[in-house]
């Protein structure tokens, strides 16, 4: 493969983005060429530089793939392969990917291309790729064993299909997946509509959910893990490495998400309503949208939202599930509230040395830096211009901002709050809480065991 | 035996005095060459306490010995000072010297009157006896009882060298009773606090009774160890008590907190057969005991009618004590049987001594390599503990820790893991344990201490 000299340099180390420019010696082969992606970092987007026009979108952390024309075809080349991905900074995550990241690069093509992708197999098994989403021929759906041969380690396969439908999709193997996808093979599709015009916004957010469970200390997901995930991320990246999406106040602005977890998610964005503007099936009839400010992401399925950034500020943009906005943490941990640890510290710090009581008053670390087994994140991390943020996972910030120039996608900072506008603390006199009349001081619950009687009906006792 | 001529009877005396070689009592009663075999074999040096002086001057050795924590070369020290036991087998030396003295001195005469009375008549009769036969016996029976006062001097070391090494091992027990007590005790706390902490996790409305009643059995699981190793080493330091000889205010001694640690490297020992050969009583016994017979052989042969042989031929001990040691010598008057017969049997007994002799030394060299190997062995166990498990604990500790900071485990993990340190800990108290009593049972093997220069100290390893 004549592409794998530059292959062999990302890998000895060299993380300079071979970009959509580069001409290679492939261009003369029978092979288009395999941008390698570059860092975990949001790529500017990939303005077309031939073929039909289009407004691309940004892929949160992650890229778009460049392609070649040739005889009026879209030629993409994907490359399946281990990689490594950076979760976050301090923490790397072995992982299966295309081109040098995972998730891979994000398609986009026009209704109406005519799209070859050739894909070759660099991981140790066979694998295919489906398009979910594409009306294609069946041959062309990547289904192993059912409408394709699986793609053998070494061998490249070509997929050539008509872009239908504008829409946004995405790709992932049907060859051993449940392992493939554990492992974080997935990846972006976009497909813009002929109309430029046509559900045009200003920015258009990209990105895949991803659920992986790494044990601290080591570096590869745990495949066979069904629910009990510890990583919950954006693109396989967590907070606080989620890269903010920057939007100038007044954008209209679409963020398009897939879910390749295991569970749903609900998405909620704080500060704007939005409508859930399209599906995988397409995009939905302005007559069908209502106004949301959070939509569950079913597993396996992709959302479009769309909203005008019209309110300032640094907004939470996150899965409700609370246990999805945090890094790794244990499942199985007692709750301490309202536990008196006092004297038992001490004895357990003869025992322990460096034993530090947490949790004796809920979750918050109050700033606790406590040394971490390797690989691992904080399960709640991030600083914002107050505080610590004690969120992690699917979490980001949407910063909306006056006058930023258009493409710009640069993090303007923390939001500054004209005056007046943050909450603060109240120093005057407090009226006196109201008690209803007769009411006891709370104590924790006690309970005697249940007496159920079974086989002669369903009355307690 | 009636003489009645004094001449003939001072003849005699003069007779039996210059063949009696005239024995006397030494001035140490035999104790030298035993303190000096145990200095070389024990490192300690042996004293029979005869007077109050003596106990009163050991009195004192012992204050300032049990002031310290006793160390395993004092504990030898006290026992082979103090022990009553040995103390006791020491005046075997005293007999045997006595025995030895006495062989060598005529009997003396007797004077013998008798007076009858009987029918109206009165006789007197006065007689003068001395043994002549004794004239003839004496020079052998001071030979005897001079090889006798040997073995009993060789049996009397013996003893107090098993004493030495049965106290460095009781030592080596004592302690690690008391280390494993010690530990069991620390994860008692662990337990301890787990069940505390559940108890307060229920009472704040956290827990379930099951999960407090599971921690709680943890903590009543570890009681119970602790009792089972109080009781362990109490036992234990009692039998070196015992040893040592204390009772009263000095049976209070306070013992090191933690075992000697493994020595930086093993001792080489390429020639152990060798050392086993040169130094062990048993072997020096045995040896004694054919050169022994070789020459009650020669003797036979030569005197033929004097029966000594029975002398060379008790060799029996019953019972771990050298029971009747006694010997017998016969004057026969050679009429009918010219000791051809008895002849043929003292070949028959030197044979037997000889092949005695060399069973003693093979099994000397099997034991002797067995111990080496048993020594080897423990060591390599021992070290093994000390530098992969227990610092592989060591990391599962400290990973658990890390794991608990990132709120990934629970406290509860980290005291069952503090727990679950116990094996690995008592393991290896055990492997240290073994180690010192497979190099006391060298050291046994071998027939007393080894060269100490072998035993370069390694650095201070913690196993806790």
């Amino acid at each position: 493969m004549t592409s794998s000299n530059s292959r062999r340099s990302f890998l000895a180390g060299a993380t300079t983005l071979l970009g959509a420019g580069v001409v290679s010696r492939a261009g003369a082969a029978t092979l288009p060429e395999a941008p390698v992606g570059p860092s975990a970092a949001t790529a500017a987007p990939l303005v077309p530089p031939n073929g039909r026009p289009y407004n691309p979108v940004v892929t949160l952390n992650g890229w778009s793939l460049p392609w070649r024309m040739k005889n009026g075809v879209k030629e993409f080349h994907l490359v399946a392969e281990p990689v490594v991905r950076e979760v976050a900074p301090g923490m790397l995550a072995n992982l299966w990917g295309y081109n040098g990241q995972s998730p891979g690069p994000t398609i986009e093509v026009v209704e109406g291309d005519r799209v070859r992708i050739f894909v070759t197999n660099k991981l140790p098994e066979h694998t295919s790729i489906h398009w979910h989403g594409q009306i294609l021929p069946n041959g062309m759906d990547g289904v192993s064993g059912v409408t394709q041969p699986s793609i053998q380690p070494g061998k490249t396969f070509v997929y050539e299909f008509v872009a239908r439908h504008a829409g946004t999709f995405m790709y992932h193997p049907h060859a051993d997946e449940m392992v493939q996808m554990a492992m974080g093979m997935m990846g972006f599709w976009v497909t813009h509509p002929k109309d430029i015009r046509q559900h045009a916004v200003d920015r258009d957010f990209v990105f895949l959910l991803g659920a992986y469970d790494i044990e601290p200390g080591s570096y590869t997901p745990k495949v066979n893990t069904m629910l009990d995930f510890n990583l919950w991320t954006f693109n396989s990246r967590v907070f606080p490495a989620i890269d903010p999406m920057v939007v100038r106040q007044g954008d209209r602005v679409r963020i398009r998400a897939g879910n390749l977890t295991m569970t749903n998610h609900p998405i909620h964005l704080h500060g704007h309503t939005f409508e859930v503007a399209g599906t995988d099936g397409g995009w939905v009839r302005p007559s069908a949208r209502w106004p949301e400010v959070t939509t569950d992401i079913g597993v396996g399925q992709m959302r479009a939202i769309e909203f005008v950034a019209d309110n300032p500020g640094d907004w939470a943009f996150h899965c409700h599930k609370s246990h999805h906005t945090m890094n790794a943490m244990g499942h199985d941990v007692p709750t301490l509230i309202g536990v008196d640890h006092r004297g038992v510290a001490e004895k357990i710090n003869k025992l322990v040395p460096g034993y530090m009581v947490m949790g004796e008053k809920g979750g918050a670390m109050g700033g606790m830096q406590m040394q971490l087994p390797e690989n691992t994140l904080p399960m709640m991390t991030g600083t914002g211009q107050y505080g610590e943020i004690e969120m992690g996972g699917m979490f980001t910030l949407v910063k909306v901002r006056e006058g930023l120039a258009r493409g710009d996608y640069r993090d303007p900072g923390h939001y500054r709050h004209p005056k007046g506008t943050v909450a603060y603390e109240w120093k005057g006199e407090l009226p006196p809480a109201p008690q209803a009349p007769g009411m006891q001081q709370l104590a924790p619950a006690q309970g005697k065991p249940l007496e159920l009687k079974r086989g002669g009906g369903h009355e307690h006792h | 035996m009636n003489i009645d001529k004094p001449l003939r009877l001072a003849s005699g005396a003069v007779l039996a005095l210059a063949v009696s070689g005239c024995a006397t009592f030494s001035a140490d009663g035999g104790m030298g060459a035993v303190d000096q075999a145990t200095q070389a074999k024990a490192g300690a040096a042996t004293k029979l306490l005869r007077t109050d002086d003596d106990r009163q001057a050991l009195a004192g050795q012992l204050r300032a010995m049990l002031a310290q924590p006793l160390s395993a070369d004092d504990a030898v020290r006290i026992a082979l000072l103090n022990n009553r036991g040995l103390q006791a087998t020491y005046w075997e030396l005293g007999i045997a010297e006595a025995d030895l003295v006495q062989a060598g001195r005529l009997q003396n005469p007797a004077f013998g009157y008798q007076h009858k009375r009987g029918g109206g008549e009165t006789s007197i009769e006065r007689s003068l006896t001395f043994n002549l036969v004794s004239l003839v016996t004496a020079p052998l029976a001071s030979r005897i009882e001079g090889r006798m006062f040997e073995g009993a001097k060789l049996r009397v070391t013996a003893e107090a060298l098993r004493v030495a090494a049965d106290t460095r091992r009781a030592h080596v027990e004592a302690v690690a009773a008391a280390q494993a007590l010690d530990y069991a005790r620390q994860v008692a706390g662990a337990a301890d606090a787990s069940a505390e902490l559940a108890e307060r996790m229920r009472r704040a409305g956290n827990w379930s009774a099951y999960d407090q009643a599971r921690e709680q059995a943890f903590h009543a699981e570890a009681m119970a160890d602790v009792a089972r190793a109080a009781k362990a080493a109490t036992a234990a330091r009692e039998r070196l008590t015992r040893l040592l000889g204390l009772w009263g205010e000095d049976a209070g001694y306070r013992l090191p907190e933690r075992l000697p640690d493994l020595p930086a490297a093993p001792r080489e020992l390429p020639e152990v057969e060798r050392a086993a050969l040169r130094e062990r009583l048993d072997v020096q016994a045995a040896t004694k005991e054919t050169e022994h017979t070789a020459s009650s052989f020669g003797l036979t042969r030569a005197t033929r009618f004097i029966n000594v042989l029975e002398l060379g031929a008790v060799r029996e001990r019953d019972g771990g004590e050298p029971a009747s040691k006694g010997y017998e010598i016969t004057l026969e008057v050679p009429l009918f049987d010219w000791g051809g017969a008895r002849t043929r049997r003292a070949e028959a007994v030197y044979m037997q001594a000889v092949n005695r002799l060399a069973e003693t030394a093979v099994n000397a060299r099997s034991e002797a390599r067995e111990a080496y190997l048993a020594y080897r062995t423990s060591y390599d166990l021992a070290k093994h503990y000390r530098d992969v498990v227990i610092p592989l604990k060591k990391q599962v500790s400290d990973e658990t820790l890390l794991r608990y900071n990132g709120m990934l485990v629970s406290t509860f993990e980290l005291l069952a893991d503090a727990r679950e340190q116990r094996v690995a800990v008592a393991a290896a108290i055990d492997a240290l344990k073994d180690y010192w009593l497979a190099d006391a049972d060298l050291e046994t093997a071998l027939g007393g201490r080894l060269p100490a220069s072998a035993q370069a100290h390694g650095a201070h390893h913690d196993i806790k």
